[in-house]
């Protein structure tokens, strides 16, 4: 579903990712944690094209993209699309487009990247709303919503473009603690549903719940991974244990 | 004028000090000294000879941008000045016993700036009219010209003034030869604010036929092998010195320097001199003067059922113009803007270089450049579309800069959300950055254009008839300069404002943050 081998990226002379190998399966939710600047967003950016690997190869539902240099021709260009649809990207400060509704958010992209009639786009905005439990918001400017709504529409959005996997970037980060439950219950919703993700966060009792397999990055590299009970009860690296005994007394 | 500038400048420099809190001594003080800085306004009337004398310089106010052969750079001296009025000039000062010293004007303005005492007399080519013996007195004239057709050789039976009805013809801004082709009616009339501009656009095509004084024509058209003179000269007239009329004493003497030059010959040397003496000098000894009656200055706000239509039909072209023009600085501008950002490196130089050499070259000379220089490379475009070209491209450098800002104020997140949801780079940047940026620009875009639409006035420098030219050319005939000037400035706002009410709706219509 998922093979990512050898990823490797620097800024200028910064190396952020040495290596990563990552293989996930249909239905896992995978939970990246560490340290800050330990090189996870950059390599869920790295998966959804916002940055080129430096070197290494990442395949996404049979899609297949090397690093090296951003794409040129238009062959390639097409390649990225293909890749970047495959892979929906939720962020951290949410980014709904602030002109449009929230419907007009939700069926941008599937009526102009996938030419959806916009009658059918918008019959599956209502379906994504409801499920959001956003319903009678199709029609507000997203100014008009709280952060946790704001961010569950940006989940919405990236879901209308059925994606394979969808890839999450500290999505409760910038909420309010009371905010954060109606983002997490949305995301739980989808794990169950059996949504391949990639999530990165610092909620750790969610990580501890939601994930299928933990994996604990550290300057640039994969440290440690495993079940979530191993990596949280049981972890075998000093610099994992050191990493949860500061975020468990934070 | 000058007594409303010394006041402005002398209360500057005392409010600071605190007016009001100083002691009534110190106000009454002030008080004169403000009443005096006005005081040589109105002792100077009536003694300027005493002035000239005292000062020993006599200030004559010409123009010799284009003023050959009256008073031009000399060719090969350029910081000094020859002509055959300058030779007169330097005679008739030394008749007064001083020296000459010509005061640069533009030539349409030289009436209004006499009466502003900005020099003593005018003498550069003045025609005698009653019109203009109405406004200022008018000494005994020095020199008989007439009206002369100029053509391009290859033009044939362009030879009087009925032969130039339903033709381009070219004239000098409110010359004799503007209100004789006035009069005659059914000539496409072109008005210039110099004498080299209409030749060229003669020998560019754009214009049939130059209509002028005689030894203009000679001094021009002749040594050029593409111009002729064109039939024999008509309606001939008298050039004679303008002066104040509150100066009857320099007057009369004027009168007496240009009898004793005359009667000494110096007149009949100057003139063979410069190639402009004629048999028809010589009737200039048959000159008697007529009286003319003092006519009420025209109240042009009393009888504006008359003038406003003028003007209004001068703002209908200022505001095509200024909305076609922005139709091509805004096209132009948000293409230069995305070049600049998203083009590749010397896509973004050439836009980059654009900015920067429209906006730091003036309007002027760009119109110059596009209406003039362009006929040279083969390109002859008509006034109104060299206007439009000119204003559009320059303005196109400021909106391309508003643009620029516009998008990158547009948080760097929304082009990654979109490209993350698999739209193009354009795509991103047509449905979700220009749209928000558009609406940021709004404020900036609306100012350009209402600066825009006060600077399109600059454009009669290419022949086009405006709004402001239209005021110009009717303060020109009735001297009515408020009572026009309130009009027109009337007319402009009356346009400008709605423009910016406009705006603020469309940018509250536009508004999506806190509905």
């Amino acid at each position: 579903m998922i093979v990512v081998e050898n990823l490797v990226k620097s800024y200028r002379l910064t190396p952020v990712l040495r290596g990563i190998d990552h293989v996930q399966e249909r239905g896992e939710t995978v939970v990246l944690i560490g340290p800050s600047g330990c090189g996870k967003s950059t390599f869920l950016r790295c998966l959804n094209q916002l940055e080129t690997a430096d070197s290494g190869r990442i395949t996404i539902g049979g899609i297949t993209i090397e690093g090296g240099r951003p794409p040129r021709t238009a062959a390639e260009r097409e390649r990225q699309r293909q890749l970047r649809q495959r892979a929906g990207m939720v962020f951290q400060s949410f980014n709904l487009f602030p002109h449009l509704t929230v419907r007009q958010n939700i069926t941008l992209a599937p009526v102009v990247v996938r030419g959806v009639p916009p009658a059918d786009a918008d019959a599956l905005a209502r379906e994504l709303l409801i499920k959001i439990g956003l319903a009678d918001k199709a029609e507000v400017y997203p100014a008009q919503l709280s952060g946790g709504q704001q961010q569950r529409v940006a989940i919405a959005r990236a879901l209308a473009m059925q994606p394979d996997v969808m890839l999450f970037d500290e999505p409760t980060s910038a909420l309010d603690p009371e905010l954060r439950e109606e983002v997490l219950a949305v995301m739980r919703r989808l794990a169950e549903e059996g949504m391949t993700m990639i999530l990165v966060t610092h909620e750790m009792q969610f990580a501890r719940d939601i994930a299928s397999r933990v994996v604990f990055f550290d300057g640039g590299r994969v440290a440690e991974s495993g079940s979530p009970e191993q990596i949280f009860s049981n972890p075998q690296q000093t610099r994992t244990r050191e990493f949860l005994s500061k975020v468990a007394t934070r | 004028m000058n007594l409303v500038a010394a006041l402005a400048r002398a209360q500057v420099k005392s409010i600071p000090v605190g007016w009001l809190g100083q002691s009534p001594a110190f106000r009454i003080r002030w008080a004169l000294v403000l009443l005096l800085a006005g005081m040589p306004v109105f002792l100077g009337a009536g003694d300027t000879l005493g002035t000239i004398k005292q000062r020993g310089v006599l200030r004559w106010g010409a123009d010799a941008e284009g003023g050959a052969p009256y008073v031009y750079p000399d060719p090969q001296q350029p910081e000094r000045y020859i002509g055959f009025e300058c030779e007169l000039a330097g005679a008739l000062a030394a008749q007064l016993g001083v020296k000459a010293e010509m005061v640069q004007n533009q030539w349409d303005q030289l009436i209004p700036a006499l009466q502003r005492a900005n020099f003593d007399i005018i003498l550069n080519g003045l025609e005698l009219t009653p019109e203009n013996q109405q406004r200022i007195a008018m000494t005994r004239p020095y020199f008989v010209y007439a009206q002369q057709i100029v053509t391009r050789k290859d033009t044939e039976s362009l030879t009087g003034l009925e032969d130039l009805k339903g033709k381009a013809v070219g004239v000098l801004s409110s010359s004799v030869a503007q209100k004789l082709l006035e009069k005659a009616g059914g000539i496409g009339l072109r008005i210039y604010p110099g004498n080299v501009e209409s030749f060229r656009d003669l020998r560019a095509r754009r214009i049939e036929a130059v209509l002028l004084d005689l030894p203009i024509a000679v001094h021009y058209a002749k040594p050029d092998g593409s111009l002729q003179l064109s039939g024999v000269p008509f309606a001939p007239g008298y050039y004679a010195i303008g002066v104040r009329k509150q100066d009857p004493e320099l007057l009369a003497a004027l009168n007496q320097a240009i009898g004793e030059l005359s009667r000494n010959h110096t007149l009949d040397r100057i003139y063979r001199q410069y190639g402009v003496w004629d048999q028809n000098q010589e009737r200039l000894s048959d000159y008697q003067p007529v009286a003319v009656a003092d006519r009420q200055p025209i109240s042009t706000l009393r009888e504006w059922p008359k003038y406003l239509p003028l003007l209004l039909r001068g703002a209908l072209t200022t505001v095509e113009l200024s909305l076609l023009a922005m139709v091509v600085a805004v096209v132009v501008g948000l293409g230069l803007a995305i070049l600049r950002l998203f083009g590749w490196a010397p896509v973004r130089w050439f836009a980059q270089a654009y900015v920067e050499v429209m906006r730091g070259t003036p309007l002027l000379i760009q119109l110059f450049l596009i209406y003039y220089g362009l006929p040279e490379v083969g390109i002859r475009l008509n006034a109104f579309f060299a206007a439009i070209l000119g204003l559009g491209l320059n303005y196109a450098a400021n909106e391309a800069e508003n643009y620029r800002a516009g998008i990158q104020a547009i948080p760097h997140g929304q082009m990654e959300a979109a490209l993350a949801l698999g739209l193009t780079r354009g795509q991103a940047l047509r449905r979700v950055v220009l749209p928000q940026a558009l609406r940021l620009v709004i404020p900036p875009v609306t100012n350009d254009f209402i600066a825009m639409f006060k600077d399109s006035s600059i454009v009669s420098v290419i022949t086009m008839v405006e709004l402001t030219k239209v005021y110009g050319m009717l303060a020109m005939s009735t001297y009515d300069y408020i009572g026009l000037g309130l009009m027109t400035a009337g007319i402009y706002f009356a346009l400008s404002y709605p423009a910016s009410l406009l705006a603020s709706r469309l940018e509250a219509k536009l508004r999506y943050d806190c509905r």
